[in-house]
C-alpha cells in the first residue's frame, strides 16, 4: 500500500517517534534477543498442559471414547464444543488480514500477523477434535474421498461432517499460504540482520529467497490481493459449514436456518476477543505498545461490541422463532435451555456474550487496557458456553422424554481441552520468539502517513 | 458331469510321446541334481569355508525367518467335525421342543441350536398352555453357560466322583432305613408325572423318607384354600379372554402371580377390534394394589390400597355380591369405588372374574366363592395348574424337626432354602445336626455350601424330563446338548439309589407310552414337545361358610407401615441371579437395573426422610432405609414410586445372593430375610440412613410431558363413537396456506422411491397388547449378541439395549389431562411453572409402555449425516449399519429423534473390565454366529434381525422358489418372543401378511410423524376402557 494521504484528525497508528530503522529493531528484538524468565514460566505451563492433553488423548484412543462423559443421548459434548470454539477463534485472523485488506483498513497492519498466526494455531487445535472424537480414529482416512479396493465405496457427500473436512482443510491451507506470503519480506529482514550463520541459513530458507526487488514487491502485492479475495469467502463459508453440522439435523435447537450468519458473527466475535487477549499481553511483554496502540484495541473492541450485538440478536431471534413456529418440541427445547437443568450455562452465555460487550459503548471502558483484557476473556468463556449450550442442552432433552439424561465431563474431557489450550499457547509463544510478530514491511508503508512523528511534522509545517 | 474338454499350455503337450513333457509331468526336477557330485568331493568340501558374505546372508535369513515366525497371529483352535453328526449342518439351526420347569418358571419352549450349541429360546406355539417364554426363560440359555456352575459332585467342599457319592449315599440311606430314622426329601415343585412316580417308588424302597415340596415364593395359602373349597391341593386356571370385568386385588397376574403366563388370555380381551356394527369391545380391568405392578400399570382403573385395606376391600366386595353386610373401615372414597367395582362384577355376571394375591387362606377362599357366585367362565377350576405345590407348614415343621433331631437326613433338589428362608439360620443349624445332607444343585450356592454332599445337576438343556403344568397338558424336556460338566440328574440318582437299572430317559418313555400317550407315538410327542390328553378333571364344591372368612378379613387391622414383598420380572425368585442379561434387564416399572430397592410413596418418603436425587450426569441416587421387622434389620436403598399406596412399601425378592456369584452380580439385598411365615405382607418400621446409594436406572425422566403424539391414546367410548380424526389425528402443516397432513406426499421435498417391488419390512406394535413384560428385550439381547455393560456403565446412561420398553407415568391423573394441561398453557410464566410440574409424576398415575427400537425410517436422519456412509438404507426398508465402515463419529445417534442408536464406548468382549459372558470362553458359547460381535468405537442398533430375514430369502433361493406368503412373519427376535402378539413383523408387499393387515387399521400411527422420518415401525393407538370422556 503506497503512502496515501491521511486526514490530520486521524490518530497516529504508530507512536513513539519511530523511524524505519526503529521499526526493524523493535520487531526483530524478540527474535534476536533472549527469552526472559516470564516467557519460560508461561511456556513451561503451556507445555505441561499440552503434555497432559497428549496423555489424555492417548488414554482415550487406547481405551475408548467411554473415558469421556458422553452417553447414549448426548453423543457430542466437550469434543465438538471445543472444535467449534477453536474454529470460531480462528476466524478473526482471516477476517483481519483478508477482509480488512480489501477494505484498505490500515490499522490491521499492526495486528494481522499475530491474528493469522492465532488462526492457524487455533485451526490446528480445532482439527484435532474431529479426529479424536471418532470411535476409531485410525480409520479416519475413510472420511477422505480416496480410491479404494472396495470399488465404488465412496464418502457420503450428503453429510455436513464431510463438508467440514473440506472446509477446514481448505481454510487451513489458504490461511497458511496467506500468512507465509506476508511473512516473506519480514523473514528476509531478519535474515539480513542475522549474524549467526545458523540463523541466517534458517531465515534464508523460510524467506524463499526474497530479494526486495521491485518485482518482488509487485508480485507480493498481487498475491496478497488474490489471496485476500480467495480467503474472504472462506471467512463466511467455514463457519457456515460448521453450523450446517447442526442446522441440517432434525434435533430441536439444532435445526435452525439462522445458524450460518449467527455462527459467523459469533466466530468473528470470539476471534477478535482472542486477538485482544493475545495482543494485550504481547504488546506489553515484547514492548510493542507503540505499534499496537490503544486505538487498535479500541477498534477491535468496537468490532467485538458489534458482533456481540449481532449474536445477541440471533439468540433472541431463536427464542422468537421457537415461540412463533408453534412447534412444541422447539418451544420446549428453548424453554429448557433457559430454565432447564443447564440454565446456568445459558445465562453464563447470555451474560458473557450479550450483556458484557455492551459496556463497550463507553469510551472510557473500551480504551481501558485492563477492561479490554477482562472482556476479551469473558467473551471467550461466553462463546465456549454458547457452543456447549447449543450442543448439550439440545441433545440432552430432545423428542422422547424416556431418553433424557444429563452430561458431566470427566477428567479426560477437561484434560484434552486444557491440553489444546496449552498446545495453542505453546505454539504462540514459540511463534512470538521466532517470527516477526508485526508485519513490519507493511507498517513501514504507513509510517510516513500515520507515524506520529511524521504527523507532527506535517502539523507543524503544513 | 461329464466334461471332456482338454486344457493345454503349449502345443508340445498335445503330442503324446514327448520325452520332455514326460519329464516335466513325472519328475520334480527334469535333470538329476548333482548332489552326489557335490557331496562326494570331500576335498573341496573341506576346503570351503563360510566367508563373510555368506555369514551375513545366513544371519540375515535366519533373523528374518525368526522375526517372521514370531509375528504369527493368535491361534484360534477350532476343531472340525471328523465325522459330521447326523442332522447338524454347519450354518443351519436346529430346533428342539423342550420345557423349562425350574420350580419357579414353567414354560414350553423351542430351543435353537447352532452346531450343537443351544443359543436361543423361542415360544413353542404348539403348546396350548404355558407357551410363552418370559424374560427369565428367554435368558435361561445364558445360565447354562454360567462359568460358576458346579463341574462335578462334591463332598464337604472336595471334588469327588459319582460312584463315591452314590455308594456313600446308598449306605447312608440303608442305615437310616434300618434305624427307621426319618429322612426328608425337600424339593422344588415338580409338575412332572414321571418324577412323582420315581419319588413314589423311592419312598416304597425307603419308607422312612418324607417328601416335602417347597416354593421359595409361596402360593401355599391359595393351595390350602383350594383344598378347602374343592378338596384338591392345586391352583385353578384362568382364562381372562372371556372376561368383561377383571378385578385383581393385589395379584400381579401379568407378572409372576401363581406362576405367570396369564398375559396371553388377558391380552386377547384387550385388543379393540371393531365388529360389523363398528363397535369394539374390551375388558375392563380394575387393579387394587399397594405396589405398582405390571398388572396395575395395564389396568383401566387402579386403586391404591394398603395390604390391610386390600383384605377389607375383598371382604366388602364379597359382601356386596353375596348380599351380606361386612364391616371394616375404609376411606369413604375407596368404599364408593369398591361398591362400584362390586356392582360392575355383578352386572357382568359370568363375564366377571376376581383374583387376589393376598397371602391369606380366607382371601383366596373369598375369590373362589365370588367366582363361583358369578359363575365366572374365566375361572377354570377344572383345569388345575400344577406348577405350585409348596407347603409352608411342612417346611416350617421340617426346620423344627431337623433341629429336634426328629429328621436325621435331608435330600434337597431345586431349592436353596439357606438363601430363600426367612429363618435360614435355624435351617442351617438343622442340617448341621442331620447325619447326612445331600443337595442337588447347579451352583455351589448357599445351601450347597452347608450340605455334606453336593450333587451337581445339569441345566434343563442337558436334561430329560416331563411336565404336567396344567392338568391333562403334558410336555417333555429333552436335552439339546451333551452335558457340559460331570453332572447327573436328580431323577437318575434316585433311580440309582433305589437300585433300579433304568435311566430317567427310559423311565419317562416307559411311563409316557404306558400311561400318558394315546393315539400318539413317543417320537411325535418328543418332536412336538407337548401332548394334550382328553382326560377331564372333575371338581366338587365342598360347602364352607365363607362369611367367616369375610369377617376374618374385614377385621384386619394394621399398625404402621406395611411391607409388600414381590418378585421382579428380571430376577424372579433369584435362581438366575448370576445371569448378566437379567441383571442388566431394566425393571419394567422403575426401569432400574442391577438392584432391588424399597419402593415408597412420595408422601411416606417425605415423612420418613427418604430421598431420591439425580447427580450431575443425571444418574439416580438415594439414601437408605433401615427396615426393622421381626428382629431383623435390613439396609435398603429407596425408590420413590408413583402409585405406591401410602402406608405401604415394597421390596423385591431375588437379590442379595453372594454364593457362586460374580462380584459384579452381587447386588441388592436379600428380601427373603423379611419373608416371615411365608407372608408377603409384613409390618415393618422404617428409618432413614444417611448414606448414599447409586442406582443404574436407564430412564431418568418419568413423565411424557404432555407429548400426546408420542403415545397416542383414547378411550373405548371415543374410539367407538368418534371419527378417527378425533382420536388419531395426524399433525398438519401449512402448504401454500392449506392445512396438509405431514404424511402427505405433497409436503415431502423428496421424490419417493418405488417401494412396492420386492420385500418391504414393517413392524407393528400394538400398545394395547404390550404388557411391558420385557421378553422381547432379552430375546433381542440373545439374538443380536448385545453386550452387557455393567452397573457403572448403565448408570452413565450407556446401556446397550437395541430394544427398550419406555415407561411413562402421567403427571396428572391421566395422560389425557396432561395433554390438555400442556395445550392450555398461556404465556411464558405459565409454561415455566407447568412444564416444571409436569416433570413430576402423579401420585397414582396412568402408566403406558412403549417398546422402541430402530424405527428403520425411510427418510432416516441418521443416514444423511454419516460422513462415511456406514449407515444406509436397504432395498427392503431396513436401515443398515455397516460396522466395518463405521468410524464412530456418533453424528447418527445425535440426529436420531428416537435415540435408539447405541455406541460401543469400550471394548465389551474379551475385556476384564467387563467381566460378563463375553469375557469367558463358556459364556461366549451363547453368541449367535450369524451376528457379528461389534468392536469398540462403532455404532450399533436394531437391524430388523436382517440375519433372519436374509436366511428366509436364501432358503427360498436355494429351493428355487419365491418366498412363501407369510414366511417373514415374526422373523424378528422381538416379535417371535412376543407371546401376546403386541409385535408383529412381516413384509407389507405381501398383502396377506399379518403386518399388511395390521397396517390398514385406523389405529395406526407413526412415532414422531411430524419429523418426516417415515418409519417402518408403526404403533397402534392405545385404547383404554376408562370412564373419562
Amino acid at each position: 500500500m503506497a503512502s496515501h494521504y491521511e486526514a490530520p484528525i486521524r490518530k497516529p497508528l504508530v507512536t513513539g517517534n519511530k523511524s524505519y530503522h526503529d521499526v526493524s529493531v523493535d520487531i526483530s528484538n524478540a527474535v534476536e534477543g533472549k527469552a526472559n524468565k516470564q516467557w519460560w514460566i508461561v511456556f513451561s505451563i503451556s507445555m505441561t498442559l499440552f503434555l497432559w492433553g497428549v496423555g489424555c488423548i492417548i488414554y482415550t484412543i487406547s481405551t475408548g471414547i467411554g473415558v469421556w462423559g458422553l452417553n447414549k443421548t448426548v453423543g457430542w459434548a466437550w469434543d465438538i464444543t471445543n472444535f467449534v470454539w477453536w474454529i470460531g477463534i480462528g476466524h478473526a485472523g482471516t477476517l483481519i488480514s483478508a477482509v480488512l485488506l480489501l477494505f484498505r483498513q490500515k490499522w490491521r497492519f499492526a495486528i494481522n500477523r499475530s491474528a493469522e498466526a492465532m488462526t492457524i494455531f487455533s485451526v490446528i487445535q480445532a482439527g484435532l477434535f474431529p479426529i479424536i472424537h471418532m470411535g476409531r480414529p485410525w480409520l479416519g482416512f475413510y472420511m477422505l474421498p480416496i480410491p479404494n479396493v472396495y470399488g465404488n465405496l465412496w464418502v457420503n457427500f450428503n453429510s455436513p461432517l464431510l463438508w467440514d473436512v473440506f472446509a477446514i482443510s481448505t481454510y487451513l491451507s489458504v490461511s497458511l499460504v496467506f500468512w507465509w506470503t506476508g511473512l516473506l519480506p519480514d523473514f528476509a529482514m531478519i535474515r539480513d540482520r542475522a549474524v549467526k550463520p545458523f540463523q541466517k541459513k534458517i531465515y534464508s530458507l523460510v524467506s524463499f529467497g526474497w530479494s526486495g526487488r521491485a518485482k518482488d514487491w509487485q508480485r507480493f502485492e498481487e498475491v496478497s490481493l488474490v489471496l485476500a479475495g480467495l480467503a474472504t469467502p472462506l471467512v463466511l463459508s467455514v463457519h457456515t459449514i460448521v453450523s450446517f453440522d447442526f442446522a441440517t439435523s432434525v434435533i430441536p435447537g439444532w435445526h435452525t436456518t439462522i445458524f450460518p450468519p449467527y455462527f459467523v458473527a459469533g466466530a468473528i466475535f470470539s476471534g477478535f476477543a482472542m486477538v485482544n487477549t493475545l495482543l494485550i499481553v504481547m504488546r506489553k511483554v515484547s514492548n510493542l505498545e507503540n505499534y499496537i496502540t490503544i486505538q487498535h484495541i479500541e477498534l477491535m473492541n468496537i468490532v467485538i461490541m458489534i458482533t456481540g450485538s449481532i449474536v445477541g440478536t440471533a439468540y433472541i431471534t431463536e427464542l422468537f422463532m421457537a415461540w412463533y413456529s408453534g412447534v412444541e418440541y422447539e418451544q420446549y427445547a428453548f424453554l429448557n435451555r433457559a430454565t432447564g437443568p443447564y440454565w446456568w450455562a445459558y445465562w453464563s452465555m447470555m451474560t458473557c456474550n450479550v450483556f458484557s460487550p455492551q459496556l463497550m459503548w463507553f469510551k472510557k471502558l473500551r480504551t481501558s487496557i485492563v477492561f479490554s483484557f477482562i472482556i476479551s476473556i469473558v467473551v471467550n468463556i461466553g462463546m465456549w458456553f454458547e457452543r456447549f449450550v447449543i450442543i448439550v442442552t439440545s441433545l440432552h432433552r430432545d423428542y422422547l422424554p424416556s431418553s433424557w439424561t444429563m452430561f458431566t465431563p470427566t477428567f479426560v474431557d477437561i484434560g484434552i481441552f486444557l491440553g489444546t489450550i496449552g498446545f495453542f499457547f505453546a505454539l504462540f509463544l514459540l511463534y512470538s520468539r521466532t517470527f516477526p510478530v508485526i508485519s513490519q514491511a507493511e507498517v513501514k508503508t504507513i509510517l510516513k502517513t500515520s507515524g506520529d512523528n511524521y504527523k507532527k511534522l506535517r502539523d507543524k509545517n503544513g | 458331469m461329464g466334461n471332456h474338454k482338454k486344457y493345454w499350455k503349449n502345443e508340445i503337450e498335445l503330442s503324446s510321446d514327448n520325452q520332455m513333457m514326460d519329464d516335466i509331468k513325472n519328475k520334480e526336477f527334469a535333470d538329476k541334481l548333482p548332489s552326489d557330485l557335490f557331496l562326494s568331493d570331500q576335498k573341496h568340501l573341506e576346503n570351503t569355508n563360510t566367508n563373510r558374505r555368506d555369514f551375513l546372508k545366513y544371519l540375515g535369513f535366519s533373523t528374518a525367518a525368526a522375526t517372521l515366525a514370531s509375528c504369527e497371529g493368535p491361534v484360534n483352535r477350532s476343531i472340525p467335525y471328523v465325522v459330521q453328526p447326523e442332522r447338524i449342518t454347519p450354518g443351519i439351526a436346529n430346533y428342539y421342543a423342550t420345557s423349562i420347569a425350574d420350580g419357579y418358571d414353567f414354560a414350553n419352549v423351542l430351543v435353537k441350536t447352532r452346531e450343537g450349541r443351544p443359543i436361543k429360546i423361542e415360544n413353542n406355539t404348539k403348546a396350548e398352555v404355558k407357551s410363552s417364554a418370559n424374560a427369565r426363560v428367554q435368558a435361561s440359555v445364558l445360565s447354562m453357560y454360567d462359568s460358576l456352575r458346579l463341574k462335578g459332585p462334591m463332598h464337604q467342599g472336595n471334588e469327588i466322583n459319582w460312584e463315591e457319592l452314590n455308594k456313600n449315599i446308598i449306605q447312608e440311606l440303608e442305615s437310616m432305613k434300618e434305624n427307621n430314622s426319618p429322612v426328608a426329601l425337600l424339593t422344588q415343585t415338580f409338575a412332572s408325572p414321571s418324577t412323582s412316580k420315581i419319588i413314589k417308588d423311592f419312598r416304597k424302597k425307603y419308607p422312612n423318607i418324607k417328601h416335602i415340596q417347597y416354593d421359595a415364593i409361596s402360593e401355599s395359602t391359595a393351595l390350602d384354600a383350594f383344598e378347602i373349597a374343592y378338596g384338591q391341593r392345586a391352583l385353578p386356571s384362568y382364562d381372562f379372554s372371556y372376561a368383561d370385568v377383571i378385578v385383581s386385588i393385589g395379584a400381579d397376574f401379568l407378572g409372576d402371580w401363581q406362576g405367570g403366563g396369564h398375559d396371553l388370555s388377558y391380552v386377547k380381551g384387550r385388543i379393540p377390534v371393531k365388529d360389523k356394527k363398528n363397535k369394539a369391545k374390551m375388558s375392563k380391568h380394575f387393579q387394587l394394589e399397594s405396589n405398582m405392578s405390571i398388572s396395575g400399570a395395564n389396568a383401566d382403573k387402579r386403586i391404591m390400597l394398603t395390604p390391610t385395606q386390600q383384605k377389607i376391600a375383598l371382604a366388602k366386595i364379597f359382601g356386596y355380591i353375596s348380599g351380606i353386610n361386612i364391616g371394616g373401615e375404609l376411606p369413604e372414597k375407596i368404599d364408593l369405588s369398591i361398591k362400584k367395582i362390586a356392582e360392575s362384577l355383578i352386572k357382568s355376571g359370568e363375564k366377571g372374574i376376581i383374583i387376589t394375591g393376598i397371602d391369606d387362606v380366607d382371601a383366596h377362599l373369598l375369590t373362589y366363592a365370588i367366582n363361583d357366585l358369578l359363575g365366572s367362565v374365566s375361572y377354570k377350576k377344572e383345569e388345575l395348574s400344577l406348577i405350585r405345590k409348596g407347603n409352608d407348614k411342612e417346611v416350617l415343621k421340617l426346620i423344627k424337626d431337623l433341629n429336634n433331631g426328629e429328621v436325621k437326613g435331608i435330600i434337597m433338589c431345586g431349592v436353596n432354602p439357606v438363601y430363600t428362608l426367612a429363618n435360614s439360620d435355624d435351617f442351617i443349624s438343622g442340617i448341621k445336626k442331620a447325619n447326612f445332607s445331600v443337595c442337588f444343585s447347579m451352583k455351589n450356592d448357599e445351601t450347597a455350601v452347608e450340605s455334606k454332599w453336593v450333587a451337581a445337576t445339569p441345566h434343563y438343556f442337558e436334561s430329560w424330563g416331563d411336565n404336567e403344568m396344567v392338568s391333562s397338558n403334558y410336555s417333555l424336556t429333552q436335552p439339546t446338548i451333551r452335558p457340559l460338566f460331570d453332572t447327573m440328574q436328580f431323577q437318575d440318582c434316585l433311580l440309582k439309589w433305589m437300585g433300579s437299572n433304568m435311566n430317567f430317559y427310559d423311565f419317562i418313555k416307559d411311563n409316557w407310552e404306558n400311561n400318558i400317550l394315546i393315539n400318539t407315538g413317543w417320537n411325535q410327542a418328543l418332536h412336538d414337545g407337548v401332548f394334550k390328553s382328553k382326560e377331564k378333571n372333575q371338581i366338587k364344591n365342598i360347602s364352607y361358610n365363607y362369611n367367616v372368612s369375610a369377617n376374618n378379613l374385614s377385621s384386619s387391622k394394621s399398625s404402621g407401615l406395611e411391607l409388600v414383598l414381590y418378585s421382579k420380572t428380571g430376577l424372579g425368585d433369584g435362581q438366575q441371579a448370576n445371569n448378566p442379561w437379567l441383571q442388566e434387564f431394566p425393571d419394567p416399572i422403575t426401569r432400574v437395573s442391577w438392584d432391588n430397592y424399597l419402593t415408597v410413596s412420595k408422601a411416606d418418603a417425605k415423612e420418613l426422610g427418604l430421598k431420591n436425587y439425580n447427580v450431575s450426569n443425571g444418574a439416580l441416587d438415594s439414601n437408605y432405609a433401615n427396615i426393622k421387622a421381626n428382629g431383623i434389620n435390613l439396609k435398603v436403598p429407596v425408590i420413590i414410586q408413583p402409585g405406591q399406596a401410602k402406608g405401604s412399601v415394597g421390596l423385591a425378592f431375588g437379590y442379595g445372593k453372594t454364593n457362586a456369584m460374580k462380584r459384579e452380580m452381587q447386588v441388592g439385598v436379600n428380601a427373603y430375610k423379611l419373608y416371615h411365615n411365608f407372608n408377603s405382607f409384613q409390618n415393618v418400621e422404617i428409618e432413614p440412613v444417611d448414606d448414599n446409594h447409586e442406582f443404574a436406572c436407564v430412564q431418568l425422566h418419568n413423565t411424557l410431558m404432555g407429548r400426546g403424539d408420542i403415545i397416542k391414546e383414547t378411550n373405548l367410548e371415543i374410539f367407538n363413537t368418534k371419527d378417527v380424526e378425533q382420536w388419531n389425528s395426524v399433525t398438519k402443516v401449512s402448504l401454500n396456506h392449506i392445512e396438509t397432513s405431514v404424511n402427505s406426499p405433497d409436503v415431502d421435498i423428496w421424490d419417493e422411491f418405488d417401494r412396492s417391488i420386492g420385500h418391504h419390512f414393517n413392524l407393528s406394535i400394538d400398545l394395547n397388547a404390550c404388557t411391558g413384560c420385557g421378553a422381547c428385550v432379552i430375546a433381542c439381547h440373545a439374538e443380536n449378541n448385545v453386550p452387557v455393560v455393567g452397573k457403572t456403565e448403565v448408570r452413565r446412561s450407556r446401556d446397550m439395549h437395541w430394544l427398550r420398553i419406555d415407561r411413562y407415568y402421567s403427571s396428572e391423573e391421566t395422560f389425557n389431562k396432561d395433554n390438555n394441561r400442556k395445550d392450555g398453557i398461556s404465556g411464558l410464566s405459565d409454561s415455566l411453572s407447568v412444564f416444571g410440574q409436569m416433570e413430576e409424576p402423579s401420585n397414582n398415575p396412568q402408566v403406558v409402555f412403549q417398546p422402541v427400537m430402530c424405527q428403520h425410517c425411510n427418510h432416516a436422519p441418521c443416514e444423511t449425516v454419516c460422513p462415511v456412509a456406514a449407515t444406509s438404507h436397504g432395498r427392503q426398508g431396513q436401515n443398515h449399519m455397516a460396522y466395518n465402515r463405521c468410524v464412530g463419529t456418533r453424528y447418527c445417534a445425535n440426529n436420531c429423534p428416537y435415540k435408539v442408536r447405541r455406541f460401543n464406548w469400550f471394548l465389551y468382549n474379551n475385556n476384564d473390565e467387563f467381566d460378563f459372558n463375553m469375557n469367558d470362553d463358556l459364556g461366549k458359547m451363547v453368541l449367535n454366529p450369524d451376528v457379528v460381535v461389534r468392536s469398540r468405537g462403532v455404532m450399533e442398533k436394531c437391524s430388523f434381525c436382517i440375519q433372519s430375514t436374509q436366511a428366509v430369502i436364501l432358503k427360498a433361493k436355494r429351493e428355487e422358489r419365491t418366498v412363501k406368503k407369510g414366511e417373514f412373519n415374526d422373523t424378528c427376535a422381538c416379535s417371535a418372543a412376543c407371546s401376546t402378539g403386541a409385535m408383529k413383523f412381516g413384509d407389507i408387499n405381501d398383502k396377506e401378511s399379518q403386518v399388511s393387515v395390521l397396517k390398514e387399521s385406523d389405529r395406526v400411527y407413526h412415532l414422531l410423524e411430524s419429523v418426516g422420518t417415515k418409519p417402518n415401525v408403526f404403533y397402534h393407538v392405545k385404547v383404554r376402557n376408562t370412564d373419562e370422556t
